[in-house]
């Protein structure tokens, strides 16, 4: 049986604290990496039996569906998000309005969520909604979510300006900061235990280099080029790292003013670093090109809140962990265990007592979308079975749960977790 | 003469603005495009790829050094063209149906390139149809798939199925690669290979083209 609200912000609390837990918390929908796609969510709503409605989508670039508290209820779900002040794309999630999946499903978006269609039939979207500038997402024709268009300004070496890349890491603004509030007031009544996701402390993450959400963005902000930057334009990088951060520093102060701790941890970080057999850079650079800046907002994190953060990096990333710690993340996410070197039983044992492992729960590649309902639950109970001892870990897929999943295999997992937890 | 040593560092080091710049002048002392490519550039490209395999190269580095081949490779295929110099193989390249992402797939292209096939990429979000086209119009002996996303893998089997309806099958071989593929996945939908990044990918080429 799933825990009431005030055990379960308990039990994500003894878990953060590496406090065996029963039951293991569990969490779906409350970030932008543990997320469930939109027809996935409307498909768990009817399974449920629960009222039905269109389904926001809280999430438009990966096109995440909200779990509302009901659906919340029903799954047993013991997180519960605070989104950014707005989407990625640039908009609030607000003045929702109906639309209509390609693939036919009515769903709800954000009052700004303005969409058009090209030739080729794909669906295009915009930054801020302004359908006068470039579109920045492009949903291929019969896809499931938006990826970034590219909108790079030829680059001149010679006047290449770091200041360039440094629009998006502003002060907040009081709009942000009522909307974060209201969010984690909101998020806190619930009685579950509360995520805040924080803008602006990423550093590089390359969903967000292209800026999907600015109208007319300048500097680097092709992928490639960026990643290559890493190497060839240090300097460069060192600069928006150091803008990023003073930025952030103050708007921490500004953000837990208004919030105080009433969050059990924040979400700051999706910059991957790892591959699916590598990683994009060696340990080394991490520590000289990243760690400093993490180390740096973490620390004010630390110092003055009682916030766990949450670094989210999918891949390869075993022997980023050790940096990751001293750089001050509490919590690793999606804890991919496909990825080389991600054996579960080793990360455990290694760096169990160090670092809360907040995924890994079941594989979102090959074995819920492709495997049957009995390989999810072998591996649904063994993963919560090495992870869960002595606590340390919050039960989640990992990475967000893809359109196309069977039912029967996510109904397969959540029964899994239920056994586990009944069993302990 | 140019210091032809110069066009392997700058290849190897991801220096493009000195790799045009050694080629241009190797080019105007007289060398032959093909020599440049075999004893300099392609050697520079293995390298890359051994040391991306042993982890003292990461994804910034491959492309940086593929941005270099290219340059000097583009300076170097009109030459090629006219001499009828014959590559190590015609590849069609393409991220399939639904999937945008272009990065390991343009990866895989500079390695292929840097190895001296003959490419031609379809970019991303290629139909089935597409590759059959440009398999027939190129008279391409292999077929490099990419897919980043759970979902779009399975359009891999779209165009392995397309290749075989449009009677083509038995002229091309298959590779494919990306995150979520595997072997497994590989075998089943009836590709001839499997490559788990760009360096193994090349391996793979020259094995299933010769």
């Amino acid at each position: 049986m799933s825990a009431g609200p005030t055990e379960a912000r308990q039990a994500v609390r003894d878990a953060l604290a590496h406090k065996q837990s029963i039951p293991v918390p569990i969490d779906f929908g409350s970030t932008a990496v543990t997320g469930i796609h939109v027809s996935v969510v409307a498909a768990l709503r009817e399974y449920y039996g629960l009222e039905s409605q269109p389904v926001k989508v809280c999430e438009p670039y990966q096109m995440l569906g909200l779990i509302e508290d009901d659906l919340a209820k029903a799954m047993g779900i013991d997180v519960k998000g605070a989104f950014g002040p707005k989407t990625i794309f640039g908009f609030p999630l607000a003045d929702w309005k109906p639309w209509r999946m390609p693939n036919g499903l009515e769903v709800q978006v954000p009052g700004d969520f303005n969409t058009t269609v090209d030739s080729n039939g794909d669906l295009l979207i915009y930054p801020q909604g302004d359908t006068s500038v470039q579109p920045s997402g492009r949903m291929p024709k019969g896809g499931y979510f938006f990826d970034a268009i590219i909108r790079q300004q030829p680059i001149d070496e010679e006047h290449l300006n770091w200041e360039d890349n440094t629009e998006e890491f502003q002060p907040i603004s009081q709009q942000d900061l009522d909307a974060i509030r209201v969010g984690v007031s909101e998020a806190s009544k619930t009685g579950r235990a509360v995520i805040a996701s924080l803008p602006g402390m990423y550093l590089g993450d390359i969903a967000l280099v292209p800026a999907p959400f600015l109208k007319h963005p300048k500097g680097i902000r092709d992928i490639a080029e960026w990643y290559m930057s890493t190497r060839a334009r240090r300097d460069y990088i060192h600069k928006i790292f150091e803008r990023e951060t003073a930025v952030a520093v103050a708007n921490l102060q500004e953000i837990y003013a208004a919030i105080g701790n009433s969050v059990e941890a924040v979400f700051t970080c999706g910059t991957d670093f790892g591959t699916q057999r590598s990683s994009f850079c060696s340990v080394d650079t991490f520590r000289s090109l990243w760690l400093p800046y993490y180390e740096e907002m973490n620390d004010w994190i630390h110092k003055h809140t009682s916030w766990r953060v949450l670094k989210h990096s999918c891949g390869a990333v075993e022997k980023f962990i050790d940096s990751f710690i001293d750089a001050g993340f509490d919590i690793l996410n999606p804890v991919q265990c496909s990825a080389a070197g991600m054996d579960p039983k080793l990360l455990k044992a290694k760096y169990g007592d160090r670092i809360v492992f907040w995924g890994g729960g079941v594989d979102t590649q090959k074995t819920l979308p492709f495997g049957t309902p009995a390989e999810v639950r072998d591996q649904v109970l063994s993963r919560s079975e090495i992870f869960s001892r002595n606590g340390g870990f919050v039960f989640t897929t990992i990475h967000n749960v893809q359109a196309r999943t069977p039912l029967g295999n996510f109904i397969a997992m959540l029964d899994a977790v239920r056994e586990f937890n009944g069993a302990n | 003469m140019a210091d032809l040593t110069q066009l392997y560092d700058a290849i190897l080091n991801g220096d493009h603005k000195t790799a045009v710049a050694v080629t241009k002048q190797a080019l105007a002392d007289g060398a032959v495009a093909m020599d440049l490519i075999t004893n300099y550039m392609s050697p520079a490209m293995d390298e890359v790829g051994r040391r991306f395999e042993c982890e003292e190269y990461f994804v910034p580095e491959l492309l940086l050094s593929g941005r270099a081949m290219k340059g000097a490779l583009e300076l170097l295929q009109p030459l090629l063209a006219a001499s009828g110099a014959t590559p190590a193989g015609r590849v069609v390249i393409g991220t399939v149906k639904g999937d945008l992402h272009d990065i390991g797939k343009n990866l895989v292209a500079s390695m292929l390139e840097g190895a001296g096939f003959e490419v031609y990429d379809l970019g991303a979000d290629v139909a089935p149809e597409k590759f059959v086209a440009a398999v027939r119009e190129r008279e391409a002996g292999l077929v490099c798939l990419s897919a980043l996303l759970t979902v779009t893998m399975p359009a891999m089997r779209d165009v392995v199925d397309a290749l075989k309806a449009a009677g083509l099958r038995d002229r091309v071989r298959i590779l494919v690669g990306g995150a979520p593929v595997t072997p497994e996945f590989a075998s089943e939908i009836g590709a001839d290979a499997y490559a788990e990044n760009a360096s193994v990918a090349v391996a793979r080429a020259r094995q299933l083209t010769t």
